[in-house]
């Protein structure tokens, strides 16, 4: 972890602490107990004799788990260590610590243990911002508990901090006065728990003492999840490493909203920071997964449909259809100082929702979720047309009403400078980035598809085909840049071409918006040294005026982006060239050992050798764990065709072997193999098989 | 005399069927408390799409409690219910899904533009 940072996590509610498993927050520093957006807990020292510990190890037993080792002293040298602590945490509504002194004394030892505790309340966005608090704060003993609250109006938050062992209470932590035999031992409990509301209601914490099944909330356990996802099989022992590492981390991104009340988890957006519902990271990361998980894909569509927007609301950059950006539940959203209740500011999240739904439909055969969120899909294709186009010449375009708190740019590339000229310069707004445009093509044409087989309404799929078939015919005439060959990276505000080259592109494929004619030309790019970079594709091409290896959006390597450009080569039957992506992000996994980072650097990998890691603070990130996945998708060639699984590989290089057991799908089950150019000569029809079987 | 929480459930109790409800089915109970202590309940019915407002006390599957001035401003579109019910100026008990899609019946702020 970053820093020596220990996270531990179950849904929202994580633990970041240092390595000795204390907590010592600042109003900027990121450590602490954290809930629903909110520190419920800033300061939590333990000291032995007035002491602080010294780290020996920290086992991470599960993310949502931890074992710290210490002992006394710090700093020095030699480490007399006459007593052992050991501090094992687990996180549950709050956290359940279980402390145990071990005492390698010939003689009975007495001892002062402390536990200091302290709340600042801190919404997370003042983590990031360092913003002043407004409300009151409290610290009271009642009935051997410490309670520590927070009051502005009826906004309510309470931590309550309790002990299995006799404590002495103060309103700054819990005294311990400890006696232990020789070679003996002592042990306690400490919970704590947070609560919200008025009057702040007490909740147990999930994970009691020796309890051994101890799991997060998740619907399924761990071993469960990981049973239930389709196995690997490969001679590329980083390819299995990196699958597995996935797969913990998505179970560890799952996340159940509050209030939806489904019972069930998508994938949240990020860890620890963005642990919470975001339309277009829970999207492209259900699509990613579907394969291998699809009920993720299933609860997204639910919960973001759940909370598509009714009303125009220009404070959360609301209209009615479209689907949310983020969503939080901190003090800042609560006071409608932040708009995140939820806030709308994302122009893909809405046409994304449409494709999610066909997909997932493709994949699970599950006609009675198309059935009833029919609603819900028209209402999101009805944006598009009647909210979306803000400049009246057919194509989406983005610009936010909430112009204090709002996101500028509502794409993907969210950051300032993403979206610019081949000189450098910025647009104005509204802006029309082109993949926007693409995923509106693919939305019409798969809500097309939907409304015909299964909504039954021939009418309306007709009309979406007419305007798709409209929409691509102007896409390829005014994004086409004729002097570089590639769709621009968007429409500024004069309608003018914003021409530089980007892996946006990529996007565009996926898309299906792209006439077979200018493929070629924007593969070629796509594989090219000024987007290619070795490991993966450039966010901006080389040699444009705001290129920089090292800039957020303007020169990176993002390993998702490169997981929907290697599927958007496959549909356009790019099939070797998609080979070669899926062996570059799968190389920098290896050396990331399995987790790819959001972003890395976009350095030519024949000059750096190793992928240089963007500082972040954000991982695991769901839609960087997804792309290995996708990725798998893209090597095997898997395509749903009608109650069938076509598997169509092309391996890279450095795969000889690629079996993928137990796919889940409205076939039931199938399995898929494939082998690697080096290994085999055969003819490329029979180096696929299905074996179909019983569900 | 009118108030905006009465026009709200007078409106929406003739206001015909609601497409946006087609998936859900319960009841909601609204106690809101004026300043005098005195609690007005309103019973909302859900199913299929079509609404039933009353002024019984009866029990319900989701419960909602704030104080009317609260209330007053949710339903005249000055306040958003769910900033509101993080702040705890709107507590819910029992099927809290519920309130999901009745949320979408609140009118707009006026002060929006598109």
């Amino acid at each position: 972890m970053s820093d020596g940072l220990v996270q531990i996590l179950d849904g929202n509610t994580f633990v970041v602490s240092d390595s000795r498993g204390d907590i010592e927050a600042s109003s900027t520093d990121p450590t602490g107990l954290f809930s629903f957006d909110t520190r419920f807990l800033s300061t939590w020292i333990l000291t032995v004799n007035g002491e602080r510990l010294n780290p020996l190890s920290v086992d991470d037993l599960q993310y949502f788990e931890t074992r710290f080792f210490l002992v006394p002293g710090t700093g020095t040298v030699y480490v007399d260590a006459k007593l052992s602590v050991i501090r094992e945490r687990a996180v549950g509504d709050g956290f359940h610590e279980e402390l145990t002194i071990l005492s390698h004394d010939e003689e009975p030892v007495e001892l002062t243990v402390r536990v200091e505790a302290a709340s600042d309340f801190a919404d997370l966005f003042e983590v990031k911002d360092a913003l002043e608090k407004k409300g009151r704060y409290s610290a009271r003993v009642e009935k051997r508990k410490l309670l520590l609250g927070y009051e502005r109006d009826t906004y309510r938050r309470l931590t309550t901090i309790s002990a299995s062992a006799a404590a002495e209470v103060d309103e700054e932590g819990l005294t311990f006065t400890v006696r232990i035999k020789p070679h003996g031992e002592w042990t306690t409990d400490l919970d704590v728990v947070t609560a919200t509301g008025v009057g702040g209601r007490y909740v147990r914490p999930k994970y009691e003492r020796g309890q051994k099944g101890a799991r997060p909330k998740m619907g399924r356990s761990l071993e469960r999840w990981l049973q239930d996802a389709p196995r690997l099989e490969s001679d590329s022992d980083s390819l299995k490493a990196t699958y597995r590492r996935s797969l913990i981390d998505l179970a560890a991104l799952r996340f159940s909203p509050p209030v939806a009340g489904r019972g069930s988890s998508l994938p949240a957006a990020g860890l620890p920071w963005f642990m919470t519902m975001f339309g277009r990271d829970s999207i492209l990361t259900s699509l990613q997964a579907l394969p291998f998980t699809p009920e993720l894909a299933a609860t997204t569509l639910l919960a973001l449909g759940d909370w598509q927007g009714s009303r125009t609301d220009d404070f959360r950059d609301e209209d009615p259809g479209r689907i949310l950006h983020e969503m939080r539940y901190g003090e800042l959203t609560a006071f409608e100082e932040r708009p995140h209740s939820p806030y709308y500011g994302a122009a893909d999240a809405t046409p994304l929702y449409v494709v999610l739904l066909d997909e997932y439909e493709r994949w699970s055969g599950d006609r009675r979720l198309v059935r009833e969120l029919e609603r819900e899909a028209r209402a999101a294709l009805n944006w598009i047309d009647e909210y979306a186009d803000l400049q009246g010449n057919g194509y989406i375009s983005y610009q936010r009403r909430n112009e204090q708190t709002g996101l500028e740019n509502q794409c993907w590339k969210d950051s300032w400078d993403s979206i610019s000229y081949r000189d450098g310069r910025i647009p104005g707004f509204p802006r029309a980035t082109c993949e926007l445009q693409g995923y509106a093509y693919d939305a019409k044409i798969r809500g097309a598809r939907l409304a015909r087989e299964i909504w039954k309404d021939s009418a309306y799929a007709d009309q979406l085909e007419r305007q798709a078939a409209d929409l691509k015919r102007r896409f390829n005439r005014d994004f086409w840049v004729e002097d570089g060959e590639y769709f621009a990276l968007a429409l500024d505000n004069e309608g003018k071409q914003v021409d530089a080259l980007t892996s946006n592109n990529g996007h565009l494929l996926w898309s299906g918006i792209v006439d077979k004619s200018k493929a070629k030309a924007v593969a070629r790019h796509l594989l090219g040294p000024r987007l290619f970079s070795g490991w993966g594709v450039r966010t901006l091409a080389e040699g444009e005026g705001r290129y920089n290896p090292i800039g957020y959006h303007v020169g990176t390597v993002w390993p998702f982006d490169t997981s929907f450009i290697a599927w958007g080569l496959r549909r356009y039957g790019f099939k070797q060239e998609a080979a070669v992506l899926a062996g570059g992000i799968l190389d920098a996994a290896e050396l990331f050992e399995g987790r790819l980072p959001e972003a890395f650097g976009g350095y030519e990998r024949g000059v750096t050798k190793y992928p240089v890691q963007y500082p972040t603070a954000c991982s695991p990130q769901a839609w960087s764990t997804g792309a290995p996945l996708l990725l798998m998708r893209t090597m095997l060639g898997l395509e749903p065709l009608g109650d069938h699984l076509v598997v169509d590989p092309s391996l890279p290089e450095s795969v000889g072997l690629l079996a993928l057991l137990d796919i889940p799908g409205r076939w039931g089950r199938v399995d898929a193999f494939a082998r690697g150019r080096a290994q085999l000569e055969e003819p490329a029809g029979r180096r696929a098989r299905v074996r179909r079987r019983l569900a | 005399m009118a108030d905006a929480t009465t026009d709200f459930f007078q409106a929406l109790a003739s206001r015909g069927p609601h497409p946006e409800l087609e998936n859900a089915k319960g009841t909601l109970r609204f106690d809101l408390k004026d300043t005098g202590k005195r609690t007005a309940r309103w019973l909302v019915a859900l199913e299929n799409g079509s609404v039933t407002v009353s002024r019984r006390n009866a029990n319900a599957d989701c419960i909602v409690r704030a104080d009317k001035a609260v209330f007053d401003r949710v339903a005249s579109g000055e306040q958003n219910a769910m900033a509101a019910f993080l702040r705890g100026a709107i507590e819910v008990d029992g099927d809290q899904a519920l309130l999901l899609p009745f949320q979408r019946l609140f009118p707009a702020p006026s002060r929006s533009t598109r």
